[in-house]
């Protein structure tokens, strides 16, 4: 889950990492408290926000007052502004970089620094690959005194600056460990010209998973989301029931069992021709709340055209899943073809709910099919295709 | 013989107590998988479907000494401590069906798990099945056949559809095995594959992955050393750039992580790929035919 740079840096303070001075802008007065010439950054998830018209650097009051009006609710790169930080401007001597990650190769964190700030370490590792510098430690383990200090002369870090740089290092790692992150970055660390060490850009990003653990965040306004950027209104709502979903631009509605099949039937929809509407996950074992308002999401998406239903049930029931289709049917009489597919455990209980529905119904489940594991899914889905043509 | 699990192996279930644990102790048994013993602290001296509970592991053990393999259906948050408590008892193979597992939890199993050769498969696995002979996890009965096909896959749903599609074309598998969903897994590709490689009742082998992480690149490193043949299939071709669809993320890795660097890490080891799960039967049996002609 990745965190705004106001986020991050919020994070770096606690921790005691140097940041700008800064003001996050929600409310005009607190221009007041600015100093010009200052820097306003857009909240936006992209890198290089500079050349994409996300940083631009004022003078004035007036100046920041007229930015800031043209920033607030403009879409960059597909994210919605809706937070600016105006930060004090710093002159820049020199750029670094550092980082803390997860090496996915050898399952190992490491601490990734380089003399080269100020863009992706991954243009880096093309252009330069000896300017990174890289120390793996022990699971667990946080870093002595001498590996912030080692790291830092690595990357050309004078020896004035040597024991504030190791503890910016040591203690960006104590952030990665302490609050259990995927990644921590600092891109760049200026060393000013006034020979000071500060982090003028903030990337962190959290593990989800972990974040029962650390309910202080919520207190800094940090809460869970659940992916990086902006929400159309449908994800907005999936979100808000825990299922995850995007929005894709097809009239094929997907509801998938896990998110593993919910890949593989775009793939295939797109495979065989077809252009799938969304991409969804019920998760193990959903509730029938979830699974109705999954259905709910297809059938009041007006793309949509028909709805191809696949559950294979191992920890996710049969019966749990017609009951909710089933329901949901009778409740809210849609008028859009579901062509399906379901096998696994407790699948005889699943079909005798369908056939108990069919029978009162029968006008009600007219478009409404289901075959049997012997059918191929790839049949399956070139008949929901031929529909929605 | 089959890998990871057969008839013979005695097994232990971690939360049994639990409403899926118990639903799915049940379908296990039926199967035919020998569980000797539960675990759940507080509730020892219960008995789920037959099966004694115990409070501790240890103790589990203690009266099941030959107890090999942990199938764990604690919640994410206690899946750490579960795996440690069975790695530190003596369990050697070690299923972890939970999801949602903290990533920094998984690293420190990991590293608990190579201390003491332990196999830890998952999180977010349906679990591992020896078709005709015995099943940990919830994989459904109905998918699989006795065979001789290897299958591996990161998702549960995609096990499922892959040993159907072998079983419509009159294959069947010897073992599936869920590899897991999460971003950090307890085993990699290649741990399972080199079981496969080893086991004489495995013909050849289907290795299902998906968009995320690299799993499948440190596979394809291990397949060049292969005898036996590998019929790939990835899943996320045409996955929208910068959305995550359920699973593990990206980090830098270069240009790893798409299912294209996947499939073209896969197809320089020599795996076919398949397109569409009913063409990987079709690959198998021409895999097959070429092996059996060459050797």
């Amino acid at each position: 889950m990745r965190l705004y740079e106001y986020e991050g840096k919020m994070l770096f303070k606690e921790f005691g990492i140097p940041v700008p001075q800064s003001v996050l802008i929600g409310d005009p007065r607190e221009l007041d408290k600015v100093i010009y010439p200052a820097v306003l950054k857009a909240q936006v998830f992209i890198g290089k926000r500079g050349k994409a018209g996300a940083i631009k650097i004022v003078n004035s009051r007036q100046e920041a007052e007229l930015e800031i009006k043209n920033l607030l609710g403009r879409v960059i790169a597909g994210y919605e502004v809706k937070s600016v930080l105006i930060e004090e401007k710093i002159d820049i001597k020199k750029e670094l970089y550092l980082s803390a990650i997860i090496d996915r190769k050898l399952h190992k964190p490491l601490i990734l620094a380089s003399s080269e700030g100020g863009m992706e370490i991954e243009e880096v590792a093309k252009s330069n690959p000896d300017a990174i510098v890289k120390h793996y430690l022990e699971v667990g383990e946080y870093p002595e005194g001498w590996t912030g200090r080692w790291i830092a002369r690595a990357i050309g870090i004078p020896s004035s600056l040597i024991s504030k740089a190791s503890s910016i290092i040591n203690q960006m790692y104590k952030l990665f460990l302490d609050y259990e992150c995927k990644l921590v970055e600092i891109n760049p660390l200026a060393i000013t010209k006034d020979g000071n060490l500060v982090a003028l850009d903030s990337k962190v990003d959290l593990d989800e998973d972990a974040m029962y653990r650390h309910p202080e965040l919520k207190k800094l306004g940090i809460s869970a989301r659940h992916e990086v950027g902006e929400l159309t209104e449908r994800e907005k709502i999936a979100k808000k029931a825990g299922v995850p979903y995007v929005d894709l631009d097809g009239d094929i509605g997907v509801f998938p069992g896990g998110a593993g099949f919910g890949i593989a039937s775009i793939d295939l929809i797109k495979h065989f021709g077809g252009n799938p509407a969304n991409f969804m996950d019920s998760g193990g074992a959903p509730t029938q709340e979830r699974l109705r308002l999954m259905i709910d999401l297809l059938m009041k998406n007006p793309r949509v055209k028909v709805i191809f239903g696949a559950r294979f049930g191992g920890i996710s029931r049969c019966d749990d899943w017609a009951r909710a289709i089933c329901q949901y049917i009778i409740e809210n009489k849609p008028e859009k073809p579901m062509i399906m597919r379901m096998a696994g455990n407790m699948e005889q209980e699943g079909r005798k709910i369908f056939e108990k529905y069919r029978h009162e119904e029968p006008e009600l489940f007219k478009d409404i099919k289901i075959y049997k594991f012997d059918t191929p899914i790839e049949e399956v889905i070139k008949e929901t295709i031929k529909i929605a043509k | 013989m089959a890998i990871i699990i057969d008839e013979n192996t005695e097994t232990i279930v971690q939360g049994i107590t639990g409403t899926n644990a118990q639903l799915h102790t049940k379908f296990m048994l039926d199967y035919g998988t020998r569980i000797v013993g539960g675990v759940t602290p507080g509730k020892g001296g219960q008995v789920v479907h037959g099966v004694p509970v115990y409070d501790t592991v240890k103790e589990c053990l203690a009266q099941h000494p030959n107890a090999k393999v942990s199938s764990i259906w604690v919640p994410a948050r206690f899946t750490r401590d579960a795996i440690l408590e069975s790695i530190d008892a003596g369990i050697q193979i070690v299923i972890v069906i939970p999801e949602g597992i903290p990533i920094h939890d998984m690293l420190f199993v990991r590293k608990k798990a190579k201390e003491k050769g332990v196999v830890v498969i998952g999180g977010n696995t349906p679990g591992v099945i020896s078709p005709g002979r015995a099943l940990i996890g919830m994989l459904p009965k109905i998918a699989f056949k006795r065979g001789r096909i290897g299958t591996v896959a990161r998702s549960g749903a995609i096990t499922y559809y892959i040993a159907n599609s072998l079983n419509l074309e009159g294959l069947g598998e010897s073992t599936s095995v869920g590899l897991g969903g999460d971003p950090i897994l307890g085993s990699n590709f290649e741990d399972v594959l080199k079981m496969f490689e080893e086991d004489p009742d495995t013909d050849a082998v289907v290795l299902a992955g998906e968009i995320g992480g690299v799993y499948e690149e440190l596979a394809a490193e291990f397949i060049k050393t292969m005898k036996k043949p590998v019929i790939g299939f990835i899943t996320g071709r045409v996955a929208p750039q910068g959305k995550r669809l359920g699973h593990a993320g990206a980090i830098i890795e270069g240009e790893l992580g798409t299912a294209q660097s996947k499939i073209t890490a896969l197809k320089s080891s020599g795996v076919l790929i398949a397109e569409t799960l009913s063409e990987i039967p079709v690959l198998v049996k021409k895999a097959l035919k070429s092996f059996n002609s060459n050797s």
